[in-house]
Formats: structure tokens, C-alpha cells, sequence
């Protein structure tokens, strides 16, 4: 269907799909839904063996979901931080991963992108976040995608040329516009997360405005593997600081074959923000953005060491006041 | 502290003032004085105070007509048409309209029927902005109830032989205060009435005394009657991010008296929640000649989880120029919740924030920043025009 009716899309949940169609982001002739594939709403597996996820399951269903409460708690924490209840209910993991990345002067109404000039991502031809560049700086909204790179992930993709299977990071490409290598034909139908080799821990820390809901203007996910008490690998991921998620763990490696402390999380999270190049063009100052992934970074990693994540020595927080 | 009647050193006169109450409850719920100084860096409490009108005094329409007005109907079954102009805009100023004229004719709130806000048929109301329909179209709606009153008294008390000062309405009933069972029902009063001198209306408006000094710009700012406002803000600032969260609010607010409190702690709450919006997310601003924040899914404002525990204290002074006593409660209570979230975000790290929104980029600059502040460095230039002397009230003789 896709192939014979070219700019089709694809439609699961629908919660980033439907609004941005409002908003006349798509031109969409058809819509294809993907509600009715057999096994796409299946969690199977466990960290031990390693796990099957359905692209059509809930976000809802995967932030609460027991198989993903221990190596692999992660992806419970992102897609238990994506927006509201409602949206939750309805949006899917396949989704989640392809949030068409997002720009605020991209995600407005027609009318609004009509008098201020189209940019380069819809209708126009010039950026607006960075007028003299050559390509879109939209930004990967995904809360999924950096816990998807830091647990391994393998996505399953497959299209009238059949299937195919690749990690999570090469689901991506860096461009605001083009941002992804599945094809247009392509749907995900499943994500394998690898089996957890000895202990295993993760996080995912968000940045917001609001507590409730908003996407994310800054993610953070870490996945630790251990043994004996020390690091045995370490693997890490940003999301919204670009326009994909992008790997940190050649910046986490210090951690690699050590006991963490608190000294070293500092440093190793003090090195670590540099490949953030927030713009202005999300929610609140990028220069601020900018700040807080060293401070994110940190309590992320403390959070997936089982330390008090805000008390670290970037992010001395008052105990036991956050919310 | 301004005192119940007096006047302020421009003229505004004060017919009742709370503020003091207010203070006290704030500052003894929140335990501010003892927290205050014992709270860990990072956590704060801020308090402020404010004052606001119960209606401009000064039209917005430049004539010498009533502010409002409210006209009623009674029906031969004891029931009461109600046409005023004022529309309800959710804070509940239907509700006071039927509560006013129930109450002085001793009815029920499901006797009153109300249209409102329909210019083919209600008499003039000048809108719900101001603070300004309970106060003014409730004072219409007395006044409009009491003439139907008198009239309806007079018919009863002709028919009772007794005087009009002996009697009372209440329960759908007319009786004498001394003798309960020497009296009428309503309806019977309203067809007594009619069957003398037909129909039975009563037209009742408002129009706030002329207030102002004797100087030129006086007629900015009198208002009938002051509501008064005391809050404390508890806020928790995370001292790397700068974000802050409120999670607990007192507010203590001079409303004259609550016709109906639950109305009234709902106006309060919902003053509180959208000054902390206004406080710390909500901003008006401009980029490529467009507003920046077009739509609600960025001009960001508290949701549900966002809001914090309010506690509510509702002060009365029974105000003798508003309605059974009433004063404002749409805009006043918001006032002093913004100083209080800056005076407490001092209060836990030591910075002052000279402009709203206080986003968690301000508060981290300001934590680095020498002076401790972020916010204009000045008064924007302004050349004053020539001062004008005018008198000031007798009580500021000397002062």
C-alpha cells in the first residue's frame, strides 16, 4: 500500500502524527494503519534472555511493565515520561523511536509558519534557527531513542524488500529533516533488547519546564554493566540536543573497570556534555540547556549506580525536596 | 496599615480593611517567622501583601449613569424573573445574583430565574472586568429586591393589620417577626399585590460615588470598597538547575464577606495558580515580528501537578458599601503571590529576580552573578511632567 500510493504514512498511535497533520506538517493523501498486525503489541522475554518488544506496544504498557523493572529499567523510565496519561495510553514504542524531530518554528500552524517564512524543513528554503546553514536543525524529541542506544537495542524493520535488522543507532540519521534510515515502505515491527550479561542497571533523566508533561528539551540514558562491583562496560545516550540521539559512551569509558564514587561520577559527567549542542529553537535557553547536561549527566549516572541522584557533587540538591 | 474608614494620603477612600487578619493567619499557618530562618538553602518562604478595587469608580463609558443595573418580575406562583446585563464568565456572579435577591425576598436560589448578559432584553451591566459584578450588579440586585420587598410588605401588612416594620420574609413566607403564624406565603403576598396595582417589577442599579481628590489624575484608582490580600510562597529552588517548585501557598483574603465561600475560595485559588503561571512560565515575547509562544503547547502555564496545596483563609469586615458586606475576590488574591514567589526564592538562595518569568536560566545567572540580581539595572528613562500640589485629606494635615 505504501509502495502504490507514494506519500502515504503509517499510522500507530497516532499522537505525534495526528496534531502535526493539523498543522498541515504532513501532506498526507493516505494513512495506513498498523493497528491490526499480529504480535505487534507483544513484550516477551526478560532481561536474563533478553527481550522482544512489539512496535505497537503502549508506552502506557511499557512504563509499567515488570520485565522492565531491573537492567533494564530505562526504557520504563522514558516511556513513563513521555507527556500525559492519555498520550501515553495511545502512542507506541515504533513510535516513540520516529517522533518527527522537532523545531519551534517548525511545530506551528500553518498560519504562523506563513508569516514568518517557511523554513527549510516545510515549505521553505532557508533555516530559521541558523539562517545560513545548509541543512534543518530540528531536534530529536524521542524519549526512547538515547535508552534505546544505551540498552543495545536492535531495531526490526520490514518493507517490501523484506526484513532487516540494525541497531538502534543506525535507525538515525543527524539531519532535521531526513532523520532516519527506515525506509519509506518500512515499518518497525519489533525491538530486541540484548540479554543482560551479569548485573545490570540504567537510567533515564529528563529535562522539562513542567513535571507534568512537555517533551523532552534535554534526555539522558545511561546503561551500566557490572561485575563485582566495578564497571564492566558503560554505554550512554542524548537525546534533544540534536537532531539525533547522540552516543556519549567513548565519554563514559573513564568509568570502565572502576568502583564509582562520587569524585569520579563528577568528572566523568563534567567531560561528558560535549558533544550537547543544544540551539535555540526548543523550550527555554539553549545556553541553559547547555548547562544542565553535565548536571543531567551526572544524576543520571547516579541514578543508575543506586546513589542518590541530586546529591552529586554537580548537582548538590537539598535532600529529599524534589518532587 | 490602612484603618477601616479613613482615607489615604491621595484621596482613595477606605471603607473596610482586613489586612492585618490576612497577615496573621499567613504568617501563623505557614509558621513564616520561625521557618523562615531555619529552613536548608534551597528551600524558602516569601511573603507580600496587596490591595485592589472593588470596581473602578470611574467608568470606562464617561457618562453619569449607573454602573449596573439589575430589573425583576415576580410571578403569580411566588417566582422571581431576573434580567441583568452582568454575564458570567465561570467565577460564579450568577450565583450571587439569585443568593442577593433570595435572600432579602426569603426565597429559594431555584425560585430566581435568571437572564443575564442579553442586550435584547437585560438592562445594562458594564461587563465582568474590574472586579467589579458582585460588588456593583449585587448592589444593583439588593436595591432591586428591597423595592419589591417594600411594595410586597406594604400589600401584607395592610392585610395582616399590622405595621411594615414587624415583618420579615423568609421561607417563601411573609410573616411578623413576633408572630410566625400571622402571615402569608409568598405567592399569596405577590397575587395580593397584583390584584391591587398590577404587575409586580422592581428595577434596582448602582452607581459608585464620586471618590476622587481634588487633583487632576484623581479619578485613577477610587473604587467603591478595597479587598486586601496577604500570601506565603514555599518554594523549593534546585540550587544546580535553578528550577523552582512551589509546592505550598497560604493565602489569607479581606473579602468583605463570602456570599458564598466556596465561590469565593475557588476565585482565590484560582488567582494563586495563575500567578504562579504569570510568576514563572508565562511571557509575552516576540521573535521574527511573531509571538514566539503562539500556542498553549508553549506558552507554558502550571498544570494540576504544577499547582501546589493552598491553604485559604477568607477574612470578613462586612464593607458597608458592598452587597450584604461583600467586596472582590476575581483579581485582587493574585497580587501578592508574585512578590511573595520572588521574595522567597531570595529567601532560599539569595538572589533576586527583578523580572517575571523567573525561569530556572535567571535564577542560575543570578546565583552567579556578583550583585546577586537579573532584571533591568534601571528605571526606563522617563521625563516627568511638572509636579501638580494638591491638598491632602484632613487626616494627612501635618503628616
Amino acid at each position: 500500500m505504501a509502495v502504490s500510493n507514494p506519500g502515504a504514512m503509517f499510522i500507530a498511535g497516532g499522537t505525534d502524527l495526528v496534531p502535526n497533520l493539523k498543522r498541515r506538517q504532513f501532506d498526507v493523501t493516505t494513512l495506513i494503519s498498523l493497528a491490526g498486525l499480529p504480535e505487534s503489541r507483544r513484550i516477551d522475554g526478560d532481561p536474563a534472555s533478553g527481550m522482544t518488544i512489539g512496535a505497537g506496544a503502549t508506552l502506557d504498557e511499557l512504563a509499567h511493565h515488570r520485565a522492565l523493572a531491573g537492567a533494564h529499567r530505562a526504557l520504563a523510565q522514558a516511556c513513563g515520561l513521555v507527556s500525559t496519561p492519555q498520550i501515553r495510553y495511545m502512542g507506541t514504542l515504533g513510535g516513540n523511536l520516529l517522533v518527527d524531530p522537532r523545531c519551534n518554528y517548525y511545530n506551528q500552524t500553518y498560519s504562523w509558519r506563513k508569516a514568518v517564512g517557511f523554513c527549510l524543513k516545510k515549505d521553505g528554503d532557508i533555516c530559521l534557527v541558523a539562517r545560513s546553514s545548509p541543512r534543518c536543525w530540528a531536534v530529536s524529541s524521542s524519549d526512547s531513542a538515547p535508552v534505546a542506544l544505551a540498552l543495545m537495542a536492535e531495531v526490526t524493520l520490514k518493507g517490501v524488500q523484506g526484513e532487516r535488522r540494525i541497531p538502534a543507532a543506525s535507525l538515525y540519521k543527524d539531519d532535521g529533516i531526513d532523520y532516519t534510515t527506515k525506509r519509506p515502505d518500512e515499518i518497525i515491527t519489533a525491538i530486541d533488547l540484548p540479554r543482560a550479561t551479569g548485573k545490570m542497571t540504567s537510567a533515564y533523566w529528563k529535562l522539562r519546564r513542567r513535571p507534568a508533561f512537555d517533551f523532552p528539551i534535554l534526555g539522558v540514558a545511561v546503561a551500566i554493566s557490572w561485575d563485582n562491583g566495578s564497571v564492566r562496560e558503560v554505554r550512554g545516550a542524548l537525546g534533544a540536543v540534536g537532531s539525533h540521539p547522540v552516543d556519549i559512551t567513548p565519554l563514559l569509558e573513564p568509568l570502565i573497570g572502576k568502583r564509582t564514587d562520587d569524585a569520579l561520577i563528577a568528572e566523568v559527567a563534567d567531560a561528558a556534555d560535549k558533544p550537547a549542542r543544544p540551539l535555540d529553537n526548543t523550550d527555554l535557553s539553549h545556553y541553559w540547556r547547555k548547562r544542565m547536561t553535565r548536571v543531567y549527566i551526572e544524576r543520571t549516572i547516579r541514578d543508575a549506580v543506586g546513589l542518590d541522584p541530586t546529591a552529586g557533587r554537580l548537582s548538590a540538591q537539598v535532600k529529599g525536596s524534589r518532587t | 496599615m490602612p484603618k477601616s474608614d479613613s482615607r489615604t494620603v491621595n484621596w482613595l477612600r477606605i471603607t473596610s480593611c482586613g489586612l492585618e487578619d490576612c497577615i496573621n493567619k499567613v504568617v501563623e499557618g505557614s509558621r513564616f517567622l520561625e521557618r523562615r530562618t531555619s529552613m536548608p538553602r534551597g528551600r524558602g518562604l516569601g511573603f507580600a501583601v496587596s490591595s485592589y478595587l472593588s470596581g473602578a469608580g470611574t467608568a470606562i463609558y464617561w457618562n453619569d449613569m449607573p454602573h449596573s443595573e439589575v430589573q425583576l418580575k415576580l410571578d403569580r406562583n411566588g417566582g422571581v424573573a431576573l434580567l441583568c446585563g452582568a454575564i458570567d464568565i465561570g467565577q460564579g456572579s450568577d450565583h450571587i445574583l439569585a443568593a442577593i435577591v433570595a435572600e432579602v425576598l426569603g426565597l429559594r436560589l431555584e425560585d430566581i430565574q435568571l437572564t443575564t448578559a442579553d442586550t435584547d432584553l437585560t438592562p445594562i451591566d458594564l461587563g465582568s472586568y474590574s472586579s467589579r459584578v458582585t460588588f456593583m450588579a449585587g448592589n444593583a440586585a439588593k436595591s432591586a429586591a428591597e423595592k419589591v420587598r417594600e411594595r410586597l410588605f406594604d400589600v401584607t401588612a395592610k392585610a395582616l393589620d399590622c405595621q411594615v416594620d414587624e415583618l420579615v420574609a423568609r421561607d417563601r413566607r411573609i410573616y411578623r417577626r413576633q408572630r410566625p403564624n400571622d402571615g402569608m406565603s409568598f405567592a399569596q403576598a405577590v397575587q395580593l399585590a397584583e390584584s391591587g396595582d398590577g404587575v409586580v417589577t422592581g428595577n434596582g442599579s448602582y452607581t459608585p460615588p464620586k471618590l476622587a481628590g481634588p487633583y487632576k489624575g484623581s479619578g485613577v484608582g477610587p473604587s467603591p470598597a478595597y479587598s486586601y490580600s496577604a500570601a506565603v510562597v514555599e518554594v523549593d529552588v534546585d540550587i544546580k538547575t535553578g528550577e523552582v517548585r512551589v509546592p505550598e501557598v497560604w493565602i489569607g483574603h479581606d473579602i468583605g464577606r463570602s456570599i458564598n465561600p466556596m465561590l469565593v475560595i475557588g476565585q482565590v485559588e484560582g488567582s494563586v495558580y495563575m500567578a504562579l503561571g504569570e510568576a514563572l512560565m508565562e511571557e509575552q515575547t516576540f521573535r521574527l515580528g511573531v509571538h514566539k509562544f503562539p500556542s498553549l503547547l508553549e506558552y507554558k502555564s502550571p498544570t494540576a501537578l504544577e499547582t501546589p496545596v493552598m491553604h485559604t483563609y477568607l477574612i470578613e469586615t462586612i464593607d458597608r458599601e458592598g452587597p450584604f458586606g461583600a467586596k472582590e475576590a476575581g483579581q485582587g488574591p493574585l497580587l501578592p503571590v508574585i512578590p511573595a514567589v520572588a521574595n522567597a526564592i531570595y529567601n532560599a538562595v539569595g538572589v533576586r529576580i527583578d523580572e517575571i518569568p523567573i525561569t530556572p536560566d535567571k535564577v542560575l545567572k543570578a546565583m552567579n552573578d556578583k550583585g546577586k540580581r537579573v532584571g533591568p539595572k534601571a528605571v526606563p528613562p522617563f521625563e516627568f511632567p511638572p509636579l501638580i500640589n494638591a491638598d491632602v485629606p484632613e487626616e494627612w494635615k501635618g503628616k
